[in-house]
């Protein structure tokens, strides 16, 4: 039997006197889509944030692709997140002054060179061929988030983190998100996505559910 | 991919790095203009210097007992080939009748080389015409003094007499120095040896030696050691005084410069510290792709570092017409431009800008979990 992609043992973190997460476990297998719900300060953001190395847990071990990711060395965090995640955000969060393209090849060149016929290829993928040489704000709020999920794939990450990347788009647009997500999972990618929304939820393969920072439930979807 | 975002950087800000080229640009024409000026300042400096006169004399041992020397010493002077040597003036101090045999009055004759004297104290006051030639026969110059008491005036005859020889001479101009020249009659060292029968003698040398306090004591040593035989003293106020104020000069021009790098940095610092405002969540976003601290430091202090290169190109060409400005306003010539300078303010303008980018390195600390929270 494969090892879990990701197992989460018993994880704790504290902000001060504020619990965000408390003695969460739980394991992903390779290729699963997990959908992470919750009400607002569940810990959801937190829980993504220790598996993507831009925090660590007070207690706990976060083990991604057999990297026991709550002990890494600065540095070895940040070869981590140039390496083993791609991140999506729902602020989108794309350098301004730099065009659709660049933006894309800045998460190749942290990762080892900047290819700008790759890039190009991945925005194509995500149907924004046209677009390479825009700047984000020429761009509508659906296709900065396309940009963004072509960036966290162009270095092939282990592990897809998508903090409501449908949040901030509307419905037209975030249909063209989804069915992006679908399409990765399809091919075999590995997606944990935080998300208010049902029936996000129940496209994924399972629902993990928080609430006030402890792990309530987790839901197989009937998919 | 580097110097692609560095130029988007550049591009994305231009207002407020417009504002740190003002002030380094600004920061480095000062700072040029003030080191080429103290690279030329010595020259500049001294050869004003030189206007108020000797400033090394070499006279008889007094244990020796001789009133003169041999003048032969001067070629040994000029064999010693010294670049800070303005000068060399050999005086023969005689005391002879001036008139007429039955109305002669004393006065101190003074026999030297006319071209070497007008070099060494250009600053007399001339009534009349200066001699250029040093083996003039014919004419002479007299001080103020000698001339109120003697009526004498440019054009006039004056006969000098000493013991049964004379010397008939015309007056060519009337000095005025305000020292003891006033009270002398100047006519070239030939004449005076003639008169007084001392061929090849003089009574001293006065040289006029340029350059700092350590340049002016190794000539008094170089000399010491090329005459033992002789006095070599030297003119003690004026040589100090002008080392001093040389070196004084000096250092307000490096102090300046100092001062002007601090306000450089200052007026860097203002606008950084607003730039390192915007350019956080930037940061942080990249450190959360992959960016080490290092990779993404380096395209904001490269920022920096090509404010300070432009600035300091811009600053430096401006310096150099500024510095040549002042020579012509103060020193009345033009100051050369020394190269030294272009890559010393460039180097000086990097690191000033360094420097003032403060709030720019202290981006590095940025945590990105922070910046995603929005604290």
């Amino acid at each position: 039997m494969m090892p879990p992609l990701v197992q989460v043992e018993g994880i704790s973190k504290k902000y001060g006197a504020l619990r965000a997460l408390e003695q969460v476990s739980f394991a992903v297998t390779a290729g699963e889509w997990i959908a992470i719900m919750g009400p607002s300060g569940s810990g959801k953001t937190t829980l993504i944030n220790i598996l993507g190395g831009l925090d660590r847990p007070t207690s706990g071990r976060a083990i991604v692709d057999a990297i026991d990711v709550s002990v890494l060395a600065e540095r070895e965090l940040t070869r981590y997140r140039a390496e083993k995640v791609g991140f999506v955000f729902q602020q989108f969060h794309l350098i301004p002054y730099l065009s659709a393209v660049e933006n894309v090849m800045l998460a190749q060149y942290f990762h080892s060179v900047a290819d700008e016929a790759e890039a190009a290829e991945a925005l194509a993928r995500v149907g924004l061929g046209d677009r390479l040489r825009h700047l984000p704000s020429q761009l509508s709020g659906g296709e900065q988030q396309r940009v963004a999920i072509a960036r966290a794939l162009i270095n092939h990450p282990k592990l897809i983190l998508a903090d409501e990347p449908t949040g901030n788009l509307d419905e037209a647009n975030e249909e063209i998100v989804l069915q992006l997500l679908q399409e990765l999972h399809a091919a075999g990618d590995t997606i944990l996505l935080v998300t208010h929304s049902p029936a996000i939820g129940r496209m994924a393969d399972r629902r993990i559910e928080l609430a006030h920072g402890h792990l309530v439930q987790i839901v197989a979807n009937a998919n | 991919m580097f110097w692609r975002v560095l130029w988007r950087l550049l591009r994305a800000s231009s207002g407020r790095l417009a504002l740190a080229l003002v002030a380094v640009t600004s920061g480095a024409a000062v700072c040029a203009a003030l080191l080429n000026l103290n690279l030329d300042a010595t020259d500049k400096l001294t050869s004003e210097f030189r206007s108020l006169g000797a400033n090394i004399v070499i006279s008889p041992e007094p244990s020796a007992n001789a009133e003169t020397m041999d003048t032969s010493l001067l070629q040994n002077i000029s064999a010693l080939r010294a670049p800070e040597l303005i000068a060399a003036a050999p005086y023969l101090y005689i005391s002879a009748q001036a008139g007429e045999r039955e109305a002669g009055v004393p006065v101190i004759v003074a026999g030297t080389w006319f071209d070497e004297v007008a070099r060494m104290n250009s600053w007399w006051k001339v009534d009349g015409q200066w001699i250029s030639d040093r083996g003039e026969r014919t004419r002479c110059m007299v001080g103020q003094q000698v001339a109120r008491q003697l009526g004498l005036a440019p054009g006039k005859p004056l006969l000098l007499r000493y013991g049964s020889r004379e010397a008939p001479l015309q007056v060519s101009g009337v000095v005025t120095s305000g020292d003891s020249e006033d009270n002398q009659v100047f006519v070239s060292l030939a004449v005076a040896q003639e008169l007084s029968g001392l061929a090849g003698r003089a009574s001293l040398v006065q040289l006029s030696v340029r350059g700092t306090s350590r340049v002016f004591e190794d000539m008094i040593q170089r000399l010491s050691l090329a005459f033992p035989e002789l006095s070599v003293q030297p003119v003690r106020q004026i040589a100090a005084a002008e080392g001093r104020l040389l070196e004084r000069i000096r250092g307000l021009l490096f102090g300046t410069v100092f001062l002007i790098l601090v306000l450089t940095s200052l007026g860097v610092l203002a606008t950084t510290a607003g730039l390192a405002l915007e350019r956080r969540r930037d940061v942080g976003l990249m450190k959360a792709l992959g960016g080490s601290v290092r990779e993404v430091m380096h395209f904001f202090l490269a920022e920096a570092i090509a404010i300070g290169l432009a600035g300091g190109v811009l600053g430096a060409a401006v310096g150099m017409l500024l510095a040549d400005w002042i020579g012509r306003r103060v020193f009345s010539t033009a100051v050369e431009p020394r190269l030294v300078v272009f890559p010393v303010t460039l180097a000086l303008m990097v690191l000033a800008t360094l420097a003032g980018a403060l709030p720019l390195r202290l981006l590095g600390r940025v945590r990105p979990s922070e910046i995603f929270r929005g604290e």
